[in-house]
């Protein structure tokens, strides 16, 4: 097993652990990774990956158009919103 | 005994009680319940349309299956118009505005919903500990010392406390590495998680796709029947819902099975087990075999990879799956200078310790460098791990197992996450073949507590399943 490197991880989560959190989860990644790595042993040499358990083929229905949210619907959750739009700090100077 | 379905139902045709009437009772447990069972409850104006209009099919003799029913809803299901938090700090404000697939067909079979039940944050966890509303308690307590207060188990901990004090006929749950058969068995009620891809998850809070499934917890066999009627329909929103014909879980339940039934019992999951765990199967094996069943040992290959190939998808699924909560078009914003600064103030502070345990664990088994040899590994082996079920399948009707290695714990007394996964180690290998389980209340342990077996079958045969499940119940005498 190769180190966890904390700091990248949660940058892939988007996720800013305070500094006095991050040997706490550092330490329970490595402990479960530890415990998870006797998967290793297992020969799956000629065993292709499973997706979807029941591997039956997915139904597929007639393109119709429908009504279902509205924007009021969609936005109505939103923290915050500018007309008909979700509102966030400006992206681009 | 508390009353079954078909019991209040002929209280209410006989007008022994009116649907109003039988709202209140329930609802007055739920609001004086010292468990933290829901995290919402509806006052009887906010449902008086649903009571009046079931009311009336009853005046009119054609009540709908489930006409009246108080039910309770975990928290993971979206309600439209009720707040949905999957009990997570994150989702606290969050209205949807439209109804799960499930919880629609149980409305549409005039069921009425008491409140939403407390659970794990994001179905994420084995004792109900950690929601951000606090931990639920289950109503049962160890006689050597009855002041402790004990898990209910989990992720459907306020599932399986609210049907067990009584607070809500049944409860609608969700299970994806045992969260309804595990705290049904703590709790002493029926916890059914159906084949994968029968009840459809479209406004389910997804948590691990590959592995999600709804299903009741319910007082007894014949109650988990009625709600499986109700629920297990194809479903076009849902890619993975199977659209094979459904059949009448519910008419011939107290049938005998029609042919001589062989059930195995896994030796490899008896190793190590206290006498307790080892009584359950026992009494069941004696309870059953005066029908003509026939138990045979067998033996699986992979059990000892299935928590590690589990906790390596689930976790990936997961942070995939909850990369959506970026404080943006729902759930609660935390401030920030940047748009990246929100993305990351409100996963950080909306997330709790163990979702973000396991948004980590997934980001990892899915990052460059690790994901063949975790993700794509563990997925490989799940397809070994199906192929045993099937294997063992192939010779026996049903497998017997227990459904928990112990009986209800003390809150805060499992803090290591490992000794916590470890739970789900009777449940875990059925999710991941996607076989359907169900627990039942088979006895009590030293301690007064009650514990379940797991009745595990084949595909989409739910049926046959129920039926043996209702017969060791009867034999059993559980609830007596």
């Amino acid at each position: 097993m190769s180190d966890i490197n904390i700091k990248r991880i949660s940058y892939l989560a988007k996720l800013k652990l305070p500094s006095e959190k991050e040997e706490f989860y550092s330490n329970s990644l490595k402990d479960i990774i530890k415990w998870v790595d006797n998967l290793k042993k297992v020969d799956t040499s000629k065993t292709e990956p499973l997706h979807n358990v029941t591997e039956k083929t997915v139904s597929i229905r007639n393109d119709e158009v429908s009504k279902s949210n509205s924007v009021d619907d969609v936005l109505s959750n939103a923290p915050e919103r500018a007309q008909n739009f979700f509102k966030v700090p400006k992206v681009v100077e | 005994m508390k009353n079954s379905i078909s019991q209040i139902k002929k209280s209410l045709i006989e007008k022994k009680i009116s649907v109003g009437e039988l709202y209140d009772e329930y609802l007055a447990k739920a609001k004086s319940g010292n468990n933290n069972s829901f995290n919402l409850v509806i006052d009887r104006e906010n449902n008086i349309s649903s009571i009046n209009d079931s009311q009336n099919r009853y005046d009119n003799g054609n009540p709908l299956p489930l006409d009246g029913i108080p039910l309770g809803i975990k928290d993971l299901f979206c309600t439209k118009g009720i707040r949905t938090t999957a009990s997570s700090k994150i989702l606290s404000n969050f209205i949807p505005n439209y109804e799960s697939f499930v919880t629609q067909q149980l409305l549409n079979d005039g069921s009425i919903f008491i409140g939403k039940n407390n659970c794990d944050e994001f179905a994420m966890g084995s004792s109900n500990e950690t929601s951000y509303f606090g931990p639920v308690i289950n109503p049962w307590k160890n006689k050597n010392s009855q002041k402790d207060n004990l898990v209910p188990g989990g992720s459907s901990g306020g599932s399986a406390a609210s049907v067990s004090e009584g607070s809500c006929v049944a409860s609608m749950g969700t299970d994806t590495g045992g969260s309804i058969r595990q705290p049904a068995s703590l709790c002493g009620i029926v916890g059914l998680k159906p084949t994968f891809g029968s009840c459809s998850r479209w406004g389910i809070v997804a948590f691990a796709s590959s592995l999600d499934q709804a299903g009741p917890l319910t007082n007894c066999v014949e109650d988990a029947a009625y709600i499986l009627n109700s629920i297990n329909k194809h479903d076009f929103n849902d890619s993975t819902s199977s659209n094979h014909q459904r059949e009448d879980y519910l008419i011939d339940i107290n049938n005998s099975l029609e042919k001589k039934i062989k059930i195995g019992i896994p030796s490899d999951y008896l190793e190590d087990v206290s006498d307790d765990i080892l009584n359950q199967i026992d009494n069941t094996k004696k309870a059953l075999s005066k029908h003509g069943i026939e138990f045979v040992d067998v033996e699986f290959k992979t059990t000892e990879y299935a928590l590690s190939t589990y906790y390596i998808l689930a976790p990936a699924e997961a942070s995939s799956n909850l990369a959506r909560y970026d404080g943006v078009r729902y759930g609660v914003r935390e401030d920030g200078e940047s748009l990246d600064d929100i993305y990351l103030n409100s996963r950080t502070k909306g997330f709790g310790d163990e979702v973000t345990r396991r948004i980590l664990i997934g980001a990892y088994v899915l990052s460059a460098g690790y994901y063949d040899a975790y993700y794509r590994q563990a997925q490989k082996v799940r397809r070994l791990i199906k192929n045993d079920f099937q294997r063992i399948l192939n010779e026996v009707d049903f497998i017997l197992t227990p459904t928990t290695p112990n009986e209800a714990f003390k809150i805060g007394d499992k803090l290591d996450p490992i000794s916590m996964y470890k739970n789900d180690i009777y449940t875990v290998p059925t999710s991941l073949a996607g076989l359907p389980g169900i627990s039942i209340p088979s006895g009590l342990s030293k301690n007064g507590l009650p514990l379940g077996v797991q009745f595990i079958g084949n595909y989409f045969e739910e049926k046959t399943l129920l039926q043996l499940a209702a017969l060791a119940e009867k034999e059993l005498s559980f609830n007596e």
